[in-house]
């Protein structure tokens, strides 16, 4: 995906999340660009590794940078709150020149903002952390388990509900695609 | 324990062993790597190396390390649990301050000829400075040397590159030592490099109070995110001196690190190693690596500066007899708003009545995310630094696009862009 439509991709996503109560600050779409990509399988290349709060591209940090760099984003900060990623004054112009290219994972972006868009950060850990466990070692049986080694400050019923709710998403996902083969 | 002058913070202390890494190939090469490439060129005093930079490292490092552990600047049941000291593990404290240590010293070994100038075109696919840092801590002339320091080498490459080189599992503990080095925000990096820099091109904008900033540090709860990971982070009576730091951080990008005419020697210069390497790209076999340094690739460009018959000898010319290209374009506020990439119309337009090997375009946007850290303030609270500074969120996220041209080319292409531009940039949106 060339630079600038990845770039709409995530204008689309910052967009949706806001849509669906998130406060759609830089740790949000960290979390919901890597159930973007792994999950749904929307090709957008960042590099995730396992840090600060779960699963987190230093590539995609670069990139938000980028997009505040060229105005498709501005920080807006409001006590007591953190930082939120909204709009800039060339948001417009990128929106109009990728709107057509993009519509095709419009679904997609929508699934995530919609299961993502109302948790908090330390709920989005939790839930992203478990999927990267479910993606990337699948081997391992006991994923709450792993799930509190990696992490050791979340409670075990946190890690508990994270896992199943992973398992539900998965689950869900796979009953949508069902329904689309068969209509 | 040695002590070596500083000029920027006096006395660097060193401990038995350490000298000995110091004394190594890989290390001593350093002596030879200029810090900033070729902006000596532009500000004459630049001419720092990376060997004192890498000792300034190590010595803020271990200050930060010695504060952030103090267990009267642990305030939360979460941090007590990571750090070994706060827990009276002792011999831990004291083999994760060595390591951080060696780390820091160590993390720009693999830096090539002129620092980052080139790095990503110069190297082959999937190698970078990190890598090579890596090969060299990994390697036969530090075997022993760590044997002796009794410290495993994978910490000290864990701590000198980062989880995002290194692509390894990092512990809560391990990913704080790193953020001490190599962190966004407060990282013995920056801090010493922009002081240093500072110093050194006789430009203020790099300086701010470090001795407030380190002796404020702590680690801290992520703020107002109910997560309980812990971060680097400051008590609020620091947190002025991190806006300073932050803001000169910006200053030195706009003043001496993209300074126009500093970048297009970056891009004469990788055009010359280009021709002049074999191959074009530098080896990655660790003894070639150490045996290339400044010197080498100063004086080849000198010899072909002066001879038409050697490799490289137009962009060596255009380096050392002041050649360079001028810069012709940058857009204004108002062309930003016309296109999407108006500096690229520009260079179309250009490359298209001039021709590909009289025009360039230099175009890079700051790394890192925004300056949100956890601030510990005076009501025993933890609050979101970009909550409470008036001006962090102020702080501009810097980029750059433009376009330069021969110096055969300038005028020609300033009356391109004076009859054209307008026209350029309006195509870009139909």
């Amino acid at each position: 995906m060339e630079r600038l439509q990845r770039a709409a991709v995530l204008f689309v996503l910052n967009e949706e999340l806001r849509k669906a109560g998130s406060w759609a600050g830089e740790t949000h779409m960290q979390k919901a660009t890597f159930f973007l990509q792994e999950l749904m399988g929307v090709l957008l290349a960042f590099d995730f590794v396992l840090y600060k709060h779960g699963p987190f591209s230093f590539d995609l940090r670069d990139e938000l940078t980028f997009m505040r760099a060229h105005g498709f984003f501005q920080l807006e900060s409001q006590y007591p709150y953190g930082p939120t990623l909204v709009s800039g004054p060339k948001a417009e112009l990128l929106q109009t020149a990728f709107r057509e290219p993009i519509k095709r994972y419009i679904p997609e972006i929508r699934f995530v903002a919609n299961r993502l868009g109302g948790k908090t950060v330390a709920s989005l850990e939790r839930t992203a952390t478990a999927l990267y466990i479910a993606l990337r070692e699948p081997a391992i049986t006991d994923r709450v388990q792993r799930l509190i080694n990696l992490k050791p400050h979340i409670p075990l019923p946190d890690a508990k509900e994270a896992v199943s709710e992973i398992e539900q998403i998965v689950r869900d996902l796979s009953d949508q695609k069902h329904v689309r083969q068969a209509s | 324990m040695g002590e070596i002058r500083d000029p920027i913070h006096v006395f660097v202390a060193l401990r038995p062993d350490e000298e000995r890494i110091i004394g190594s190939r890989a290390f001593q090469r350093l002596r030879h790597i200029h810090q900033l490439a070729l902006t000596y060129l532009v500000y004459p005093g630049a001419t720092h190396r990376r060997f004192e930079h890498c000792l300034g490292v190590m010595e803020v490092a271990s200050r930060i390390y010695d504060v952030v552990t103090n267990p009267q600047n642990i305030y939360h049941d979460s941090v007590r649990e990571i750090v070994p000291r706060a827990k009276g593990n002792f011999r831990a404290h004291e083999y994760w301050g060595q390591v951080l240590r060696c780390a820091a010293l160590c993390h720009d070994l693999g830096h090539l000829p002129f620092s980052h100038a080139a790095e990503k075109e110069l190297l082959p696919e999937g190698w970078d400075h990190e890598r090579l840092s890596q090969e060299i801590i990994n390697g036969k002339e530090f075997e022993s040397l760590w044997k002796g320091l009794k410290i495993q080498p994978e910490d000290v490459v864990k701590l000198a590159i980062g989880q995002k080189k290194s692509k390894l599992v990092f512990s809560e503990w391990e990913t704080i030592l790193s953020e001490i080095i190599i962190g966004d925000v407060f990282g013995a990096d920056r801090i010493d490099y922009l002081l240093r820099d500072s110093y050194h091109a006789g430009v203020s904008y790099g300086r701010f109070d470090h001795y407030r900033l380190i002796d404020t540090l702590r680690i801290l709860p992520v703020s107002g995110k109910d997560s309980q990971e812990p971060s680097l982070g400051i008590e609020r009576g620091g947190l002025e001196s991190a806006e300073a730091l932050l803001w000169a951080r910006y200053f030195m990008y706009t003043q001496l690190y993209f300074h126009p005419t500093r970048r297009i020697y970056d891009m004469h210069l990788m055009e010359f190693l280009r021709e002049w390497l074999p191959n074009g790209v530098f080896s990655t076999e660790i003894d070639e690596h150490i045996a290339l340094s400044d010197n080498e690739v100063n004086a080849a460009m000198w010899k072909a500066a002066v001879n038409s018959k050697e490799k490289g000898h137009t962009s060596a010319k255009r380096i050392i007899s002041r050649e360079h290209f001028r810069q012709v374009y940058e857009p204004s506020s108002t062309d930003q708003l016309k296109a999407l990439e108006p500096a690229k119309k520009v260079y179309e337009g250009l490359v298209a009545e001039f021709g590909v090997d009289q025009v360039r375009r230099d175009t890079y946007a700051q790394k890192g995310g925004s300056y949100d850290f956890p601030v510990y303030t005076k009501a025993a609270e933890i609050d979101s630094s970009l909550a409470l500074s008036k001006t962090l969120s102020q702080v501009p996220t810097f980029s750059i696009d433009r376009v330069y041209v021969s110096v055969t080319d300038r005028s020609g292409s300033e009356r391109w862009i004076e009859e054209h531009k307008d026209e350029a940039l309006t195509r870009a949106n139909t």
